[in-house]
């Protein structure tokens, strides 16, 4: 019960204690204040889901019918796990990346407060409890992204904070009619929309479902509501866009579990139109991303559009509403958090050191820094979905629900979609290796010297990278985890 | 009778006295009689307003010797006092925050009079608060004009007086027709009493008899306190009014007057006509509809206005189109919904002046946005309550504007009529709200290369930055613990009838 | 219906000026038209309250030769309400002259669309 609140207000209350605090004149005091705020904001994380696991926190009544109250499950446990591993990795890549930046104090404080909010939402009990620090994860998160103050840091900012709010409001209108028909917002695995009002309200319920799906994919980067990220991701600095890309936007994936399994039911929306209309947006998506990417010389940038792309990977797994499909999109979320954020951090390292930001550019970089290039292909090579990685398994999920799930023209269609963006995937992550490891007869590889980046930077690259494989190679242990939540919720 | 009922009666006068004694005094013994009659005023209140809590049962206090039907009375209910009670805390804190500005925007030597409208304009509003007869509130609609429109032009310069001059137009179309409705319903019913003419117009509508007559008399006072009250399309003059007056005016004026007469409004609606009856006739919808309309336009012209001032004005067309699209829902959760904004918009808007003003004085004092870049760093305080006042107007939770916008929802749910275009234009001008208030929020912690205003620390201005934390720390109170104040409210309502 | 209006011409005609003196407080630019709309309008509303206290053959209550019924007198509240009428009248025109003047000081001219648009070109 205690860690549950500390886990959630230790690094809000340290993140302000770090920002109202006067500018520390030795960096080394900070660094060693955030990693050690990180280092038991973990421990407290780790503390609160193996004992206060199904206990339910009753914080405080916004009003009577809306009490803000917190129970840690497992889908809870997924996601919070998720978080603090990535932002323990990114965070001590910062403590080298951002030496250069100003205002490093301020970068930190906002991202202790952003790691205590994003608990606070995977341990959210209740919907209006979800919406309030879904909002508060949009405002804390926006100062990482507009971090440098440049104009078009600022303009990503901007267009972040102005679609995730019209997403978050759509969301909120949405649970207007769910507080009224469905007579309480805590979460229930399987829904708490009773048959009869199901019956009665058909058309006005399933509307207000695909009006929320929209809202909260907006977070998720869903079409039609995607270019925010493409904006936001390459704006913020390497460690805070890692965060945002795997981390932040699975908030998105959270709610729309949440909205879909734990208030409406997984057996109210299968076979409706809302499911079709969803199941098509996210396959433009995930093709869609990947195209784009495809296209897109700028690294940072590719990588956001990939992110559009693989995290419509889950949310399809999702609205497909078959056990392994949700599996797949389980075992997604876990996979693409590591693999992308090693790649922000493997691309973010390669700015620092080089400076250069274009894929054309990064000829030769294998001679430069061959580890941090190894570790860029293995990832990569798990996004692809190329065993023995994380991504295979869970594309195979995926594509096993897909094809089990009987839906017509779906079954069939959503494996095709996910193998030529897989094939896309590989043609524009792999031209970084290719052209790293062998630059071509024309370029001159002398004048390069090997200047690999300093461990704080390579140690959590080699972390993420070493996850990701170890999910390929051990899954069962997480599908078995998983399964305990497929059969509350399918 | 107990002491405690004389309470509201001896506010209301305290206050006139304290308005004419003030106009023989210097500017500091203004001030200082000023600050400790609200103080008094707040106090007497409060103790009102825990005595009718106590009782469980609202008073009439009968001034003079005549006895209803035909003397004048005071009614003190459960929301009387507790309106009056919010009313007093925010021009207290109002009047405190723009006390240093006051010195630079009223000429030297004429500040006393500030104080001596002030006082007139808090008995007014007490006045219209508590009074039980209609005429009284035309009274005291017309004391609340004149000194509104003087603390408009207090400051001297052309915009000023100019608006002065217009605000003085729409408001006497106003209370004329305000007038002409209480004559006609005196006409109708011979009795200026609220609780007589309430039972005659029941019997009336029950008979059928003058149905049109009543309908007008119905339509020509909404509409008058409407025009009043700056609903939209009756907004032209609101902008200029609050934007270049002094701070303290256009903060007491936005969240006090214009509430002040939707407060009468309200009363009118449950004390005099009925709210069945008022339900029932056709001005309802058209209440809701330009509640709808205003919630949109007010925001559309607050997005395209360059000046923080003007846009904040804006914004507030926007928040009484909120306050009457609860009132037109016809809904005693519509109505609960409506008083309850009216205390959060009071609550917000007047912090927003305040914290404004902070602003554009650490930027030359110019308004212009260009000018604003960067100035929550000069005037850390007024930079962080900007912030509070803009994320509660863009709805956030933990604020007092998430909450009455839930309120409005969860009314608008429950009718099945208006639901979706309330639903849809409460979204759709909330969206609005954020673009331009985090836009500004965004704009003024910009860092700018070269500073060239100095900054302001804790030092220079502790009473200024007192104000601001106390106007936080009232709008957290709103936005987290509403439940006992919802309930105030509801009780206030059913107490009426 | 008509046959009500001319019995009652008294209140036709307060309706009629209030509306005149509606239309040129609001639609009138010069200033003291504007007033002088604003007595209009106030004076209909007098004129109708007066016609409504009065009842034909009916005198003032004052007592002169003892108390008569009640039925002999009329109801003095509306001439009350003239009167209070007529002060806050007053006193409102008294504020909207004095503006006038200010306004005209300024920039010599009533007209106040004219007065708006120096006010932007000033852009102050």
């Amino acid at each position: 019960m205690c860690y549950m609140i500390l886990s959630i207000f230790f690094p809000i209350l340290a993140g302000i204690f770090l920002l109202v605090r006067k500018e520390m004149k030795v960096r080394k005091h900070l660094l060693f204040l955030t990693g050690s705020f990180l280092v038991l904001e973990g421990i407290l994380v780790i503390l609160a889901i193996s004992l206060a696991k199904g206990e339910l926190l009753l914080l405080f009544n916004l009003t009577d019918r809306l009490p803000i109250l917190f129970k840690i499950d497992e889908v809870s446990i997924i996601f919070s796990a998720l978080a603090i591993v990535i932002f323990l990795c990114a965070g001590f890549f910062s403590f080298e990346y951002m030496k250069h930046e100003e205002k490093e104090k301020r970068y930190y404080g906002y991202y202790l407060i952003v790691l205590g909010v994003l608990v606070a939402l995977c341990f959210a009990g209740n919907l209006i409890t979800f919406y309030l620090f879904f909002e508060l994860l949009t405002l804390s998160s926006m100062p990482l992204v507009l971090h440098n103050r440049s104009r078009e840091a600022i303009m990503a900012g901007l267009k972040y904070l102005f679609y995730s709010l019209a997403g978050a409001y759509m969301a909120l209108f949405g649970l207007y009619f769910i507080e009224k028909y469905g007579n309480t917002l805590t979460f229930s695995a399987g829904g708490v929309i009773s048959a009869q009002t199901a019956e009665d309200h058909m058309v006005l319920l399933l509307g207000i479902a695909f009006v929320m799906l929209l809202g909260f994919g907006v977070k998720a980067g869903m079409f039609p509501m995607h270019a925010w990220l493409t904006a936001a991701h390459p704006a913020a600095p390497a460690p805070a866009s890692a965060v945002l890309s795997a981390v932040i936007v699975k908030a998105g994936v959270l709610a729309i579990v949440r909205v879909v399994y734990y208030i409406f039911g997984a057996s109210f929306l299968r076979g409706s139109w809302v499911q079709k209309v969803w199941l098509i947006l996210t396959l433009i998506t995930i093709f869609m991303g990947s195209m784009l990417a495809y296209r897109e010389p700028v690294l940072k940038k590719r990588l956001a559009y990939s992110t559009i792309s693989q995290v419509s990977y889950i949310l399809f797994g999702l609205a497909v509403m078959d056990g392994d499909s949700v599996t797949g999109g389980f075992l997604h979320v876990l996979s693409h958090g590591f693999i992308k954020a090693a790649l922000f951090l493997c691309a973010g390292a390669m700015i620092y050191m080089t400076g250069r930001t274009k894929v054309k550019e990064l000829r030769g970089i294998g001679k430069e820094m061959p580890i941090l290039l190894w570790c860029y292909t293995i990832v990569s090579l798990g996004l692809i979905g190329i065993p023995p990685t994380g991504g295979f398994i869970s594309k195979w999920y995926l594509a096993l629900g897909s094809l089990n799930s009987g839906i017509s023209g779906f079954g069939l269609a959503g494996p095709i979609v996910l193998l030529v963006s897989a094939l896309l995937t590989a043609g524009y992550l792999l031209p970084v290796t290719i052209h790293g490891f062998l630059p071509g007869e024309e370029f001159d590889g002398n004048t390069l010297e090997r200047k690999e980046p300093s461990l704080f930077m390579l140690i959590p690259i080699i972390v993420l990278t070493v996850l990701t494989v170890a999910i390929g190679l051990f899954p069962n242990g997480i599908i078995s985890y998983l399964s305990q939540i497929i059969t509350k919720i399918i | 009778m107990d002491l405690v009922q004389n309470f509201p009666a001896v506010s209301i006068l305290l206050c006139l006295f304290a308005g004419i004694i003030s106009s023989g005094l210097k500017e500091k013994a203004a001030r200082y009689v000023n600050t400790v009659l609200i103080a008094t005023v707040m106090f007497l209140n409060a103790c009102t307003l825990g005595y009718v809590l106590h009782t469980g049962e609202a008073f009439v206090y009968v001034m003079g010797k005549f006895p209803a039907p035909w003397g004048n009375e005071i009614r003190v209910g459960v929301l009387e006092c507790f309106m009056a009670l919010f009313f007093c805390i925010i021009m207290l804190l109002s009047l405190l925050g723009g006390r240093k500005k006051l010195a630079d925007e009223v000429e030297e030597g004429k500040t006393f009079l500030y104080y001596v409208l002030m006082n007139l304009l808090l008995s007014s509003l007490l006045a219209l608060v508590y009074t039980n007869d209609l005429f009284t509130a035309y009274v005291f609609v017309e004391i609340n004009t004149i000194a509104a429109c003087g603390l408009i032009m207090i400051r001297q310069n052309g915009r000023t007086i100019e608006a002065a001059a217009r605000y003085m137009i729409m408001s006497l179309l106003g209370s004329g027709m305000l007038l002409m409705g209480i004559c006609m319903l005196y006409d109708l019913t011979g009795h200026l009493l609220m609780s007589n003419i309430k039972e005659q117009v029941a019997i009336l509508s029950a008979s059928g008899e003058y149905r049109i007559p009543l309908l007008v008399t119905i339509a020509l006072m909404s509409v008058g306190l409407a025009i009043k009250s700056a609903l939209f399309p009756f907004h032209a003059w609101l902008p200029d009014a609050y934007g270049y007056s002094t701070v303290s005016s256009a903060a007491v004026l936005s969240s006090l007057v214009s509430k002040g007469y939707i407060f009468l409004l309200i009363k009118i609606i449950y004390r005099v006509i009925g709210f069945d009856i008022f339900e029932a006739s056709k001005i309802i919808d058209v209440l809701f509809v330009f509640g709808l309309m205003g919630m949109i336009f007010g925001s559309l012209s607050a997005i395209k206005e360059n000046d923080v001032r003007r846009m904040i004005a804006y914004s507030s067309v926007a928040q009484i189109g909120y306050i009457y699209m609860g009132i037109g829902m016809g809904t005693q959760a519509g109505m609960a919904a409506s008083v309850f904004h009216i205390l959060s918009h009071a609550a917000t808007k007047s912090l927003l002046f305040i914290a404004a003003i902070g602003l554009t004085d650490v930027s030359g004092g110019s308004r212009k946005f260009i000018d604003l870049t960067g100035a929550a760093y000069r005037n850390k305080w007024a930079g962080v309550t900007f912030t509070v006042g803009s994320l509660s107007m863009v709805g956030v939770p933990l604020f007092s504007g998430f909450i009455s916008k839930l309120l409005f929802a969860q009314a608008a749910v429950q009718n099945n009529g208006k639901m979706l275009p309330a639903l849809i234009v409460l979204g759709i001008s909330t969206i609005l709200n954020a673009i331009y208030f985090m836009k500004t929020v965004i704009r003024i912690y910009t860092p700018v290369e070269e500073n060239k205003y100095e900054c302001i620390t804790f030092k220079d201005m502790k009473l200024y930055a007192v104000t601001l934390v106390c106007f936080i720390v009232l709008n957290v109170i709103l936005g987290v613990s509403s439940q006992p104040i919802v309930d105030l409210i509801e009780q206030g309502l059913a107490m009426f009838s | 219906m008509g046959a009500n209006l001319f019995t009652n011409y008294g209140e036709a005609v307060a309706m009629i000026l209030f509306g005149i003196g509606f239309g040129n407080l609001l639609l009138q630019s010069n200033l003291i038209k504007k007033i002088i709309g604003l007595n209009i309008m106030d004076t209909a509303i007098y004129l109708f309250l007066a016609e409504k206290g009065y009842v034909e053959g009916r005198v003032a209550p004052i007592v002169v030769n003892g108390v008569q019924e009640a039925e002999a007198y009329i109801n003095p509240i509306p001439s009350g309400l003239v009167l209070t009428g007529i002060v806050v009248s007053v006193s409102v025109s008294a504020l909207m002259l004095s503006i006038t003047i200010r306004l005209y000081r300024r920039y010599h001219t009533l007209d106040l669309d004219e007065i708006s648009l120096r006010l932007k070109k000033e852009g102050l």
